[in-house]
């Protein structure tokens, strides 16, 4: 009889635990409540890709100003900021601690592709909405994930559109490449010849170069003697800024052009001496431009001089507005019944949506990166001109 | 092929990393310890010069000669912090304990400066090229690299063979026991080739920003070469690192040129095959302990 009370009590003790913990779990599961709403983003605040980290401080600004305009349908948002120093392990532990802890409604951003790759499965699994790693990879589209929704336009689709400008536009027939020995520069590489073999062109000369790399007097040398007009680049700020010096201090002016990645003008302006701005330097970008007089640029600028006014508003931080914005009108129109299906479904019919972004549109079977970008320049003065608005890259291969 | 352009980007890169090199060398002459934070050290104190132009507006030359005071004491201090109160340190343990000053150093110099790359110039430039023979471009740099490197080695060459403290050095490298009971302070003599040393790393360093950029990895790449270069001329061998330094240079550009996909790797190459054939260096001489 003691026995059999012994069991009925703790039977009764573990199924008080258990209803008293279900409501709790079931909330965490689901990432909100009545008051709040939390969304989380990592990005490199320390160590040697913290320039990047901008991008998580951009959303940051964006729900913000959210809240400040009284939240969503009455839910505040609580956001969360995690560094995990570009390094895969410590994305994966934020991530972690992120949606078990706090429970996450949805992720928003990421920077680098390898931690973006490291915390992939983990995001699907939970089902938890991602709009959208920063990062032009393949792997992000391919094969489709209902849960993540691409905004970074693909290299391949960037630097197609960068060749064509340069072969039908400036007429350049001698082309070379400089390009980063990873997927980054061997995508755009494969694009680039794919572009050329269309006008039955080929690259002068491809090189290499490491991201580590501090001397490229060799790539510079032989860019040179190749004779190129035109050099495309597609590699990281620094290698750019040390190859433009080098080939400025030897004697070499070519057109140089170079991805989204290296639109940040005044931050290129300042590590080559404002010789980006002197040489006229060629990218693409697929923001609006972040000096634009454009309606929501005035907004989201006159918000970060008053919210956070010792960011620099530059084209990292604009990044982060960019990834949150289609969330934001997601859930404005989901309504006040918040879920990830309903916000899930209004993702997957937005049409032709452009805040400081490009213009997206997804369906329930595509969430693929737009495939435009605009042509921008350096200007003399420092300051962005648009060569050409928003060009389709009509020989996509995906 | 360029042959010229190759040439002089070449040596000038190379005197960099021989200078650099040098850093190296001079600790390992006295102590034989490799100092795996020589490169943040060096950093470390170019971000002094970077601080006081931008934030105090200082001459250019004032801000150098504050950052040389600072490399000085820096090296001093990383001697006496770090190395010195190690309890029977074996060779390993001094060589993890640079490696301790080196992520110390990057991760303080990125959390005060950040890691973004920092705008830094410098009264000489790589802009102004002259042409003295027609296809010999030579930069306003490259030719202030040449002259600072050959006032350097100059110095050193009369510090180390006319000098009582230069001396001292040398007789504590060849045996710190014997350098004792002759009256030399030996752990005065370490303190002052660490801070020889970081000053050396300094102007190094400061050549190498005018050319690349200032961010805190930037000494990360040429420490490997210089590392390189110290290893093929002879790790105690001042000359044999500046001759190593050129060669490194050299090779690099002229295998990069016709190789590209491969130049990453010529630092390692040259280090590997230095081991394997003559562990002590083209210039060194190979000391043999008898027992």
């Amino acid at each position: 009889m003691d026995a059999k009370r012994g069991m009925g009590v703790m039977l009764f003790c573990f199924l008080a635990v258990l209803l008293l913990a279900w409501p709790v779990q079931a909330a965490t599961e689901r990432g909100f409540d009545d008051k709040e709403i939390r969304i989380a983003a990592w990005g490199p605040q320390t160590g040697p890709a913290a320039p990047w980290g901008a991008v998580a401080r951009g959303s940051k600004l964006m729900f913000d100003i959210v809240n400040e305009e009284g939240g969503i349908h009455g839910r505040k948002v609580k956001f969360f900021v995690r560094d995990d120093q570009y390094n895969p392990s410590q994305t994966v532990a934020a991530v972690k601690e992120l949606t078990e802890r706090h429970g996450i409604f949805a992720f928003v951003g990421g920077v680098g592709t390898a931690c973006c790759q490291s915390v992939y499965q983990i995001l699907l699994d939970n089902k938890i909405i991602w709009i959208s790693p920063c990062s032009g990879a393949r792997s992000f589209w391919d094969p489709h994930n209902p849960y993540l929704w691409n905004i970074w336009v693909t290299y391949e689709d960037d630097s197609s559109i960068l060749t064509k400008f340069a072969v039908e536009k400036k007429k350049f027939k001698k082309i070379a490449m400089l390009y980063q020995n990873d997927d980054y520069g061997l995508d755009a590489l494969d694009s680039v010849k794919y572009r050329l073999s269309k006008y039955k062109m080929e690259l002068l000369t491809a090189l290499p170069v490491e991201p580590t790399e501090r001397d490229l007097s060799s790539q510079v040398a032989k860019l040179k003697a190749s004779g190129a007009e035109a050099v495309i680049g597609y590699c990281s700020p620094t290698q750019a800024a040390i190859a433009l010096r080098t080939s400025v201090s030897t004697g070499f002016r070519p057109q140089w052009f170079h991805s989204y990645n290296l639109s940040d003008y005044p931050l290129m302006n300042k590590i080559t001496d404002g010789l980006w701005s002197k040489e006229g330097v060629i990218t693409s970008g697929f923001f609006v431009p972040p000096d634009a007089d454009h309606p929501l640029i005035k907004k989201y600028r006159a918000a970060q001089e008053k919210m956070a006014p010792t960011e620099r508003w530059g084209i990292f931080y604009q990044a982060g507005l960019v990834v949150a914005e289609p969330l934001v009108e997601a859930m404005k129109r989901a309504g006040r019944n918040l879920s990830t299906a309903a916000v899930k479904k209004e993702l997957d019919s937005l049409t032709d949506f452009q805040g400081v972004g490009p213009k997206i549109t997804w369906t329930a079977t595509n969430h693929k990166a737009p495939k435009s970008v605009q042509i921008w320049q350096a200007g003399p003065n420092g300051e962005l001109i648009v060569l050409q608005d928003w060009t389709v890259n009509e020989i996509s291969r995906h | 092929m360029p042959f010229e352009q190759l040439l002089v980007e070449g040596l000038a890169m190379g005197a960099c990393y021989g200078l650099f090199g040098l850093a190296v060398v001079i600790i390992y002459k006295t102590s034989e310890v490799i100092n795996f934070g020589a490169g943040e050290m060096a950093m470390f104190s170019t971000f002094i010069v970077f601080h006081l132009l931008t934030f105090y507006n200082c001459p250019f030359w004032l801000a150098l000669l504050s950052a040389i005071i600072f490399a000085a004491v820096l090296g001093v201090l990383v001697q006496y912090i770090f190395l010195r109160p190690a309890k029977n340190p074996t060779l390993l343990s001094l060589i993890v304990i640079t490696l301790g000053v080196e992520m110390l150093l990057m991760g303080f110099a990125s959390w005060k400066w950040g890691a973004e790359q920092q705008e830094f110039s410098l009264p000489i430039s790589y802009m102004i090229t002259y042409e003295p023979i027609e296809g010999f471009i030579i930069s306003q740099w490259a030719l202030a690299v040449f002259i600072i490197a050959a006032i350097v080695v100059a110095f050193l060459y009369f510090f180390f063979n006319h000098t009582n403290l230069g001396t001292a050095m040398r007789a504590t490298q060849q045996n710190k026991h014997a350098a004792k009971i002759m009256g030399i302070n030996t752990d005065r003599v370490f303190a002052f080739s660490w801070a020889f040393s970081s000053v050396i790393g300094l102007i190094a360093a400061v050549l190498l920003t005018a050319k690349t950029i200032l961010d805190p990895q930037f000494m990360l790449e040429p420490f490997l070469k210089a590392f390189a270069a110290a290893v093929l001329g002879g790790l105690m061998s001042i000359p044999g690192v500046l001759i190593g330094g050129a060669i490194m240079g050299l090779l690099e550009n002229f295998f990069g040129y016709a190789w590209p996909v491969w130049k990453p790797i010529t630092a390692f190459l040259v280090i590997v095959l230095m081991l394997c054939v003559r562990p002590s260096g083209l210039f060194a001489k190979h000391w043999v302990k008898k027992v």
